[in-house]
């Protein structure tokens, strides 16, 4: 499999993506701002209102590092990464992509810039095209971008991909609906990988898998990672994924982020209520930490981004709420916790005791299980049991 | 029934004590297909007051049963193939229709995962909820309208006066699962079934349902059955467990005893492969491969092709489900090895 991996790498290389200054963040978001507006009316709609999916959103993100991106339905975690897509304009802010400004590019530069940002997307059924078949679907975004692959080279390069990501490679005459919602997770993750992307955006990918295949895809996007020096932005409501797999994590409510900080600022120092009250709701397996876990029990539910409340936008439901949360919304800004947080009253508590577990197999695990995974992860047994 | 010495019950007290028995259950779908084996003869027991977790992956056949008990399987294509569902004694299946109406809701009552589709758009919560009184009771429209809000009340919508009127469309999702769970409740039933209540939810959401839950049933006492794909979850609050794999059950105990060591390598598997809250990032160690085709289900040991201590005798022989240790029981030649007795 290593042979592939170098190929690639080789083949990356003679496509070369823009250079990178020192000191500047590989995707950086200003101020992103997104509204929807509400209508009323058939023929003549007149806009009643906005939904502020988004509003006033600021991070950067560096090249090869995981940035988690945590929060409720409704939070505008989905909106950010179309924004990052171009998938959607903002209303106003901007993203830079190596220090220029990819907002309102078109046409052919938009098409260039695509290539370097990718999408994996959360339900594997509905994102791939059930007519088309796996080598076509992986094989698709070449004839979009025909200088990455020659025609010549396209059969082989589809099935070092298809191999790369643990499907078959003789399965690319089949169609998606032959395979399972694990699999065909993997199909996207190769589509995505097509173009030799610098981001890949993974908006829930596991959310819709079964839970002892998430594992197996969680793995392969690390190893992935690793082996092609990517930058994911993951997107996830799951915060003990997110914890897996980030380096820094993100949390947001309604349309802006509350708290940033590294995978351990936020799940050790955990400084913003509602980030405290995320944590604490997480069920946990092991009895021991589960009782010393802080209970905290939200009350009502988000409210709707058309009317946010005024001031901090999670006072409504948060039990250190004074009148200043009513007057002045909270800047993100360290508090002295050592990371950003959006609170007046922000506070370092640690909510879950967290194991340190080295790397190692854990103790019940059977050796065949922890073996180096790469190799079995959906191996042959995968495509055995279901093919 | 002879059947029983093969598939011991899963349970803590003697038989006649429980209120729920399911034994040696089979149900299977006939489809254009074929025949899929959803579930294969699984037995456990209810008792009052307590919590029995299924857990299991999609398509493991937990739902089925769980519809079987209520007696709303889509048949065709299901079909009850063998066994028996008692409560308190006597057999649901064998029931006539009118009886097992009579018995659904009152009796026992299921909240199904998705509460936008099991809800009636153009009903307003308050009849919905209503019609529990008025089908069961012989309730009056104002009565059944005020035992409504007083459900509402119980289950904490907030101002139920008001909001008894509004129809699902104008609830948020935990909200329409509060409306689900107050119908299940309404007339007081001795068993819950509580079928991936939460999973819809998001996870703030999810612990305010689960706290109710456990709530509801420390005031009445009720039986809870848990379906859920969640260890996290089952963890947190149920009693005993049953593991259900490819349409059996393969490992049951009291869940803290199987979470603390795990006598079948499939459960053993998903404790190893789940990313937990309170561990930092290590490898995970997912279980190889993906949970098989009902329509054909493999030889032997259903969990064989991806175990990994699978030997020679695996894909021959089928194991049973048998007591290890005092309490515990696994489908697994090797239980004891894998438990470490």
């Amino acid at each position: 499999m290593s042979e592939h991996v170098r190929t690639t790498t080789a083949d990356a290389a003679a496509v070369p993506h823009a250079p990178l200054r020192a000191g500047e963040a590989l995707l950086r978001v200003e101020g992103l701002v997104k509204h929807f507006p509400l209508t009323q009316g058939i023929v003549f709609k007149k806009t009643i209102g906005q939904v502020r999916a988004v509003d006033g959103v600021n991070f950067t993100l560096n090249a090869g590092e995981t940035l988690g991106l945590v929060g409720e339905s409704g939070c505008g975690k989905s909106t950010v990464s179309k924004l990052l897509m171009s998938l959607e304009r903002p209303t106003a802010g901007s993203v830079f992509y190596k220090g220029t400004d990819i907002t309102n590019l078109k046409g052919r530069e938009l098409r260039r810039l695509r290539r370097n940002i990718q999408i994996i997307f959360q339900d594997p059924y509905s994102s791939l095209n059930p007519r088309m078949t796996v080598g076509d679907i992986v094989s698709e975004p070449w004839d979009i971008h025909p200088d990455v692959v020659a025609p010549k080279d396209r059969g082989r390069r589809t099935r070092e991909l298809l191999e790369r990501v643990g499907l078959n490679p003789d399965f690319v005459n089949r169609y998606p609906h032959q395979f399972s919602g694990g699999q065909r997770q993997r199909i996207g993750i190769a589509r995505a990988l097509a173009l030799q992307p610098e981001i890949i955006i993974c908006d829930e990918p596991v959310s819709a898998l079964d839970v002892s295949v998430q594992a197996q895809v969680v793995n392969l996007l690390a190893e992935l990672q690793q082996d092609f020096g990517l930058a994911y932005i993951f997107i996830a409501h799951d915060l003990s994924v997110v914890r897996h797999i980030s380096n820094r994590v993100a949390v947001m409510y309604l349309g802006s982020i509350v708290e940033i900080g590294s995978e351990d600022d936020i799940y050790e120092k955990t400084a913003h209520p509602y980030t405290q009250a995320l944590l604490s709701a997480v069920p946990v397996l092991d009895p021991a930490v589960r009782a010393h876990k802080k209970r905290i029990m939200l009350t009502g539910d988000v409210p709707s981004p058309a009317n946010p409340p005024s001031g901090c936008r999670f006072r409504t439901r948060c039990w250190k709420a004074q009148d200043v949360c009513a007057e002045k919304a909270p800047e993100l800004v360290d508090r002295g916790q050592g990371h950003p947080v959006a609170c007046h009253f922000a506070e370092a508590v640690q909510v879950v005791e967290a194991l340190d577990v080295v790397d190692e197999p854990l103790p019940a695990t059977e050796p065949g299980l922890s073996a180096p995974g790469s190799r079995r992860i959906g191996s042959a047994p995968a495509d055995r049991s279901e093919a | 029934m002879t059947s029983s010495l093969t598939h011991p019950q899963v349970s803590g007290g003697p038989t006649g004590s429980a209120l729920l028995e399911v034994d040696d259950l089979h149900v299977e779908f006939r489809t254009d297909y074929g025949v899929v084996n959803a579930v294969n003869g699984i037995s456990y027991t209810l008792s009052a007051g307590e919590t029995l977790a299924i857990l299991g992956e999609s398509g493991c056949g937990k739902s089925v049963s769980a519809q079987t008990i209520m007696g709303i399987l889509d048949s065709p294509p299901g079909f009850v193939t063998g066994g028996e569902i008692r409560y308190q004694g006597r057999d649901l299946l064998q029931m006539s229709a009118k009886e097992q109406r009579d018995i659904r809701g009152e009796e026992i009552s299921i909240v199904f995962q998705d509460a936008l589709s099991s809800l009636n758009p153009v009903f307003t919560v308050g009849m919905q909820i209503g019609e529990m009184f008025r089908r069961h009771r012989g309730y009056s429209r104002g009565d059944a309208k005020k035992a409504a809000v007083e459900l509402m009340d119980r289950v904490r919508i907030p101002s139920a006066k008001e909001r008894v009127g509004d129809y699902p469309h104008q609830f948020s999702g935990g909200m329409r699962q509060r409306v689900m769970i107050a119908m299940a409740i309404a007339l007081d039933p001795a068993i819950l079934i509580a079928d991936e209540p939460t999973t819809a939810l998001d996870v703030t959401v999810q612990a305010q349902i689960m706290d109710l839950l456990g709530e509801l049933q420390r005031d009445t006492g009720m039986g809870l059955i848990l379906i859920t794909h969640d260890l996290a979850v089952v963890g947190e609050i149920a009693d005993r467990i049953a593991v259900m794999y490819a349409g059996r059950i393969v490992e049951t105990g009291a869940t803290d005893a199987v979470f603390g060591a795990p006598a079948m390598p499939y459960t053993q598997g998903l404790m190893a492969s789940i990313a937990r809250v309170d561990q930092k990032g290590q490898r995970l160690n997912p279980i190889v491969g993906a949970p098989p085709n009902l329509a054909a289900l493999p030889t032997g040991c259903p969990f064989h092709p991806r175990c990994p201590r699978a030997t020679p005798r695996c894909p021959t022989e089928l194991p049973l489900l048998r007591e290890v240790v005092p309490g515990r029981r696994a489908a697994c030649h090797y239980a004891e090895e894998v438990l470490g007795v």
